[in-house]
């Protein structure tokens, strides 16, 4: 069993299963942060994983398939906003909306559009991503030649390495500039906010529309690299997943990391499980067990941590 | 506002959804007809139309159509159940997701019972029945507890929970409980006294069933508009605080509430699985519960309601069903029609500007009713 897990190609595969969950993760933080929850990741991945795909296949170009995804992302997380912050639908129920389209819209749009360019109705875009124009691996120099590590840092897909730049780039963007400072000011008090002159609308527009762009590089990992193609309902519930990895990550881009990958070795274990003979239904909700087991972990650390510091105060007044 | 103009704009509103979302298949039919020419493409979006439209009650020869009736009302009934499962969890403001997963294993563990348990004929479909909805109300309480004590959302549990059981269904269906002597993953046939009775007999599988889920609807609706404890779902999800400073046990409501999403849920599950199979089957999520979620939003969280929205949704399945058999337009339409008439009459401030117009128009008319009462009793006055 544990010769299983520490080996260079399973540490490889966790890399490589975190990396559309983190994307989907970092969205869900940046949301939460300007006090939208965005709940649509799912079908916006799915959205994207799709177009990806197509416009990939289409052009040739990997580059413009992972554009287009994410631009589609942020088009439907804007829409999302519209519908939410001006026609006050609740933002979950949009969410829900959106993934609707994304399980059974999108097998309508992917039959239509294959039947008119194609000539035949696809139910998936498999045959359709090969090697050619797939998002390419790095090797990375230097790295690539260190023994073991190299082995589980080089050779990934470009937008692997995206995925962990971006926790980075998430955080800075949080904590280092005035728009982080403008979301987490309309998430925490917008109407504190909003007396400052601060764009409550505006923010939470730039907030779930960040959140669409990283569910597009998510969607469009999925559909380009991880899968190979896009099927139906093959996000399989990496949106709400990140959900998870959000909450359990405190709401910080890298404590969300660290959950995703919490995520990303369930997963990855469940694989390596089931190729040796275990019935896969067993091992494929293992990570939707961890992420709920997770989540109550996380909820009663949390209740200790207030508790113990409720405590402590009590203590500081009685000495007083 | 009147209740008339309130009617009156509710109306308007819900129509003004359900046309949109017509304009956008009617788009999508049109850019996905075959055809070299634009009258051409235009004649196959109104055929097709058409068929989406009236195909459900209508044959192509003009006449009635009993049998696609009736299975517009057969397929109401698992939606009935989510449906009102989720106006429960809803109505208490807890975003429980779980029905899609709650009826999945209501029809697992009632076919199980109907295929084991040894039971005398009246009694076997009713007590398999109770039997899977309790299971599933016991498997709603872990989002529902975790949501009370912890805090820990109940949306984002009740997901995880849908694919686990997805995957332990699938896990026993092809392990344990397989009909190994069948090609397909399935289990054994139930006992023939388990089925359901039809009501029809004419293949729809519109059983007693549907009479039951009518009278799930007046029992909720009853429950949560004439007893104590609807009122205390209703009034926590309308302000949680107000009803906790008021002396309710919040926590105890908020499990209460989706311990009977989950047994309604359940339920649905049972009755569709012996109202309408031989054999248990079921592979993926049956996708009722997302459906379950519109109905309950068509119907404003209000269990009366439900039938209504139900029959709205079941009849615009049937005709894209029939719209994709005869006109070849993908079946799958109907999931981009119900997110669009559903994020339309979730909107609250949709076509509020006609709104506020009906609004000024009352008070108007109140303030000149008011003037004019004004008026004659400074005349009656005068005349004193």
């Amino acid at each position: 069993m544990l010769d299983l897990i520490f080996s260079t190609d399973f540490f490889f595969a966790v890399l490589r299963i975190t990396a559309p969950i983190l994307f989907a993760t970092l969205g869900a933080v940046v949301g939460e942060k300007a006090g939208v929850s965005n709940i649509g990741l799912e079908g916006t991945m799915m959205i994207s994983a799709l177009f990806g795909s197509l416009v990939s296949y289409w052009t040739g170009s990997w580059m413009l398939g992972v554009l287009v995804a994410v631009l589609l992302g942020i088009i439907t997380s804007l829409l999302m906003g519209f519908f939410a912050f001006i026609l006050k639908t609740d933002i979950i129920l949009t969410g829900i909306a959106v993934n609707m389209i994304g399980s059974g819209g999108t097998l309508f749009l992917v039959k239509v559009i294959t039947n008119i360019t194609e000539g035949k109705a696809l139910a998936s875009t498999t045959s359709l991503v090969t090697t050619a124009n797939q998002i390419p691996a790095w090797n990375i120099p230097l790295i690539k030649d260190i023994p073991v590590l190299g082995d589980i840092l080089s050779g990934h897909c470009v937008l692997t390495y995206v995925a962990f730049l971006m926790v980075f780039i998430t955080w800075a963007l949080l904590y280092k500039t005035p728009l982080g400072l403008n979301i987490r000011s309309v998430g925490e008090n917008p109407d504190a906010a909003s007396s400052v002159g601060v764009s409550v609308l505006k923010v939470k527009y730039i907030a779930i529309g960040f959140s669409g762009a990283m569910a597009g590089l998510g969607g469009a990992f999925m559909s380009m690299y991880y899968a190979m193609g896009w099927s139906l309902d093959m996000v399989a519930g990496r949106g709400f997943i990140a959900l998870a990895a959000q909450a359990m990550g405190a709401g910080e881009p890298v404590g969300g990391m660290i959950s995703a990958l919490i995520f990303g070795f369930a997963q990855a274990l469940s694989i390596k499980v089931s190729s040796k003979g275990i019935d896969s239904n067993l091992v494929t909700p293992i990570p939707y067990v961890v992420t709920i087991l997770g989540l109550v972990v996380f909820a009663l650390v949390v209740r200790r941590r207030i508790k113990k510091q409720h405590s402590a105060e009590a203590l500081k007044a009685e000495t007083k | 506002m009147s209740k008339k103009r309130k009617f009156i704009f509710s109306m308007v509103r819900g129509l003004t959804a359900i046309l949109i979302a017509l304009l956008v298949a009617a788009l999508l039919i049109f850019i996905s007809a075959e055809g070299p020419g634009f009258a051409e493409k235009l004649s196959q979006t109104g055929d097709a139309m058409k068929r989406l439209l009236i195909g459900p009650i209508i044959k192509s020869n003009g006449s009635f159509s009993v049998k696609n009736f009736t299975d517009v009302l057969a397929a109401m009934i698992p939606i009935i159940f989510t449906g009102l499962a989720t106006c429960v969890m809803f109505s208490a403001n807890q975003f429980n997701l779980g029905a899609e997963g709650g009826i999945m294993l209501g029809a697992f563990v009632t076919a199980v019972v109907a295929i084991y348990v040894p039971l005398p004929p009246v009694a076997l479909p009713i007590v398999a029945i109770i039997i899977g909805a309790a299971a599933v109300a016991i498997v709603m309480l872990i989002p529902a507890a975790l949501k009370a004590r912890l805090g820990v959302s109940e949306m984002v549990n009740s997901l995880m929970l849908n694919y686990v059981i997805m995957y332990f269904i699938k896990y026993m269906l092809s392990s344990h409980l397989a009909d190994t002597s069948k090609g397909a993953i399935m289990t054994y046939d139930f006992q023939a006294h388990a089925a359901l009775p039809q009501l029809i007999n004419n293949g729809s599988k519109l059983s007693w069933g549907f009479v039951a889920a009518i009278i799930f609807v007046v029992i909720i609706t009853l429950f949560m508009y004439r007893t104590r404890w609807g009122y205390a779902i209703r009034m926590i999800g309308v302000n949680k605080d107000f009803a906790m400073y008021s002396g309710m046990k919040v926590a105890g409501v908020i499990i209460m509430s989706q311990v009977i999403g989950g047994f309604l849920a359940g339920m649905g599950g049972g009755i569709e699985m012996l109202g309408r199979y031989t054999n248990f089957t079921w592979t993926e999520l049956p996708g009722y519960g997302w459906t379950g979620i519109t109905v309950a939003i068509l119907a404003g969280n209000n269990p009366a309601f439900v039938p209504l929205a139900a029959f709205f949704m079941s009849y615009l399945n049937k005709g894209c069903s029939l719209m994709s058999t005869y006109c070849g337009v993908p079946a799958q339409l109907i999931d981009i029609l119900q997110a669009v008439i559903f994020v339309f009459f979730a909107a609250e401030q949709f076509l509020s500007g006609y709104r506020q117009k009906l609004v000024i128009k009352s008070t108007q008319e109140e303030l000149k009713l008011q003037a004019e009462r004004e008026a004659q009793h400074n005349a009656e006055a005068e005349v004193k």
